[in-house]
């Protein structure tokens, strides 16, 4: 007879076996398993771990720093670490919402770009435009393009059997190099070798705004970004179309005969996940940025695969996620003029976490063994 | 003009090749590799590593340290692959997150690795480690034949390495008994059991191979394209040889084809760029044409595609 009611003498094992809590314990115990390997790393190396560590949270805003620069401090840090945290969120909802559904975006950054790319030549330039037409213009533009490169990568996986992955790294490459001729030959700003910055009324970032005595960025689309992940988690677990992504996730035959239709749906996440791709490019190029870099795809697309990961694909938990690695990644210049620690470690530190979380469910099994035995 | 071509095509298809045989090795026994593209990355850093720190003990113009560094990023490919195949196989991850993971984590240290060293060691802040050209030779009568003579003009003594390679790893992988498990453990890993074999042994095996060979394949890239090891490594190489591999329905010799194919297809881009005069800008177009190529190809050959059934599924003792 399974003793479930035998309680662990150990809370740690309790807290860390019991299924019911799993879900938030597993990953907080990888992120903290993670900075202590990560603060061991830095001890070794000679430097001081918590300095270190600190810096990256003053850096990114989490934290106060010891002074500030006229019309700066830990506000206007923190503004600057949400407004790289939306296309993150954005980006992370797209990989998740296709692994959800059995399929993996890799595509991400390649949607991120050409959306933006459109976006920017088409609304970033006309800058004589009501803002909050272009605004609205500018978001849409990047809806509809991401969704349909989503969508031909979905059309190319059920019409010709082609793999997702192999098409939309395909697909990451054209786009990089295409959009970069582009740039290079029409839209090059001289000076800084990207392209020209798009005007003010389009960006989906208010630069500047005085708050009592802060000159900082009001990134409008974290709150709309917030909403969009509330929604997905709705949408993912209490609709019908939910139910049958997940279907499809789980077992794509058993789906079919449940009446699925597969394809249609394959075609129809992938337009969804390339949609939220799409966001992601104008929060990014057009929010974050008012540029792009010729010949570069962002490390966005690719570090949401893991943000997304560390969230278990859950909406809500993906918030969370992007919000710490967004912490880690944004610290970096910050920790290393504190700490002499070289900024590259904070990537470094967000890829323990993910190594950790990729072992999350080996050690929800562990664990939860413990667990039903009692602890023994 | 089609002797560029050649030489440089196959100078890009060769390491591409080897990596994308790693690739095979790990999925042919059922593990998804999307990590080559950290693999190779990490194979290449090792390599470098060796040529920093001992290449100045040999004498000035030998070619032995250059040899020995691609031992060297074979060791270190397959040391870095024993961590994705510990995540694969022993902690049951999806193998597509941990490819991932295994990507991200590798340009991270390397690139952290390379700079702290070069502060802590050579006192500049670089992310690059020098290590050389490599040397090129030509076979004397060879050469002289119109046309195919090319393959014999001026070409990367790693080329020999890769052929040879190619030889030894398609003989084990078709005629040798640990090839046939291998491919039996991405197919039937139950029978494999069946019949007594360790089908997590195998797997792990060809895990590491695959990682070998990545790194013999990355430090190559390293040489030819750049003459040093920094982040910019990292061009999605592994993601290519990864589509190289499906295109060649996961079979060593038509992926050679898909590799000579995207080889030739890029120098064939470069040299017509060249040809027409165009700006320098006008590369960025040519460069699409391996992948453009690539896709038109799949719409028309991957209809009969087949993957290793067990391919991405983690070993279940239990299951049917």
């Amino acid at each position: 007879m399974p003793n479930k009611t035998v309680k662990n003498k150990n809370p740690i094992f309790n807290l860390l076996g019991n299924p019911k809590y799993q879900f938030i314990s597993i990953p907080i115990f990888a992120v903290i398993i993670s900075l202590i390997l990560s603060a061991i790393i830095i001890f070794l190396l000679g430097q001081n771990p918590i300095l270190a560590l600190k810096g990256l949270m003053q850096g990114a805003g989490a934290l106060p720093k010891d002074n500030y620069a006229a019309y700066q401090g830990q506000v206007t840090d923190f503004m600057e670490t949400l407004d790289i945290m939306t296309p993150m969120l954005f980006a992370a909802l797209a990989v998740s919402i296709a692994m959800k559904g059995g399929l993996f975006n890799i595509g991400v950054s390649g949607q991120m770009l050409i959306s933006g790319f459109v976006a920017t030549i088409t609304i970033g330039y006309a800058k004589e435009l009501n803002p909050f037409i272009s605004k609205t213009l500018v978001v849409i533009i990047g809806i509809i393009l991401g969704s349909l490169v989503g969508a031909l990568i979905g059309f190319l996986k059920v019409k010709f059997n082609i793999s997702e992955v192999v098409s939309s790294i395909m697909l990451n490459y054209i786009f990089q190099y295409v959009i970069s001729f582009f740039i290079i030959t029409q839209y090059v700003d001289p000076v800084t070798r990207q392209s020209r910055v798009i005007g003010e009324n389009a960006r989906l970032t208010l630069m500047n705004v005085e708050i009592g005595p802060y000159k900082m960025r009001i990134p409008i689309f974290f709150v709309i970004a917030i909403l969009v992940a509330i929604f997905m988690h709705f949408y993912m677990n209490r609709t019908d179309q939910g139910f049958e992504i997940s279907a499809i996730g789980l077992n794509q035959n058993a789906a079919l005969y449940a009446g699925i239709k597969v394809n249609h749906r394959i075609i129809m996440i992938m337009a969804i996940s390339g949609a939220l791709a799409g966001l992601a490019g104008v929060t990014f190029y057009l929010g974050y940025r008012a540029s792009i870099f010729p010949n570069q795809l962002s490390s966005i697309g690719f570090d949401s695969i893991a943000v997304s990961l560390l969230g278990n694909n859950n909406p809500i938990g993906i918030i969370f996620s992007s919000l710490l690695i967004t912490i880690i990644d944004r610290g970096g210049t910050y920790m290393r003029s504190v700490s002499g620690v070289e900024q590259e470690i904070a990537a470094v530190i967000s890829g323990i976490i993910l190594l950790f979380s990729a072992m999350s469910s080996y050690m929800k099994e562990v664990f939860g063994a413990r667990y039903r035995k009692g602890g023994k | 003009m089609y002797k560029t071509i050649i030489i440089d095509g196959l100078a890009f298809a060769l390491p591409l090749l080897i990596i994308a045989i790693g690739g095979i090795y790990s999925e042919r026994s059922g593990v998804t590799n999307l990590a080559l593209e950290g693999l190779l990355g990490f194979g290449a850093f090792s390599g470098a590593l060796f040529i920093v720190f001992l290449g100045g003990h040999f004498s000035q113009n030998s070619n032995i340290p250059i040899y020995l560094s691609i031992i060297m990023a074979a060791l270190g490919g397959a040391l870095y692959a024993t961590l994705f195949a510990l995540l694969c196989i022993k902690f049951k991850s999806n193998q597509v997150i941990a490819g991932v993971v295994i990507n991200i984590l590798s340009q991270a240290i390397t690139t952290f690795l390379t700079r702290q060293i070069n502060q802590n060691f050579f006192e500049q802040p670089s992310d690059k480690f020098q290590i050389g050209v490599f040397p090129r030779i030509s076979i004397p009568v060879l050469k002289d034949i119109p046309i195919i003579g090319a393959v014999f003009d001026n070409f990367y003594t790693f080329n020999i390495i890769i052929i040879a390679l190619l030889a030894v790893t398609w003989y084990l992988l078709y005629k040798s008994a640990f090839g046939m498990h291998l491919r039996a453990c991405g197919d039937n890993p139950q029978a494999v059991d069946a019949a007594g074999i360790d089908v997590e042994k195998v797997r792990f095996k060809a895990v590491v191979l695959s990682g070998a060979l990545s790194g013999v394949g990355g430090i190559c890239f390293a040489y030819s394209i750049s003459a040093n090891f920094s982040p910019a490594i990292y061009m999605g190489y592994g993601y290519l040889a990864i589509a190289a591999l499906i295109f060649g329905n996961w079979k060593i010799m038509p992926t050679f084809v898909a590799c000579l194919i995207f080889g030739f297809a890029r120098s064939g881009g470069n040299e017509l760029a060249k040809f027409l005069q165009l700006s320098s800008s006008y590369l960025d177009l040519t460069m699409t044409l391996p992948y453009i190529l690539t896709l038109l190809l799949l719409i028309f050959f991957s209809k009969r595609n087949r993957a290793p059934r067990a391919l991405g599924e983690i070993y279940d003792k239990g299951k049917r």
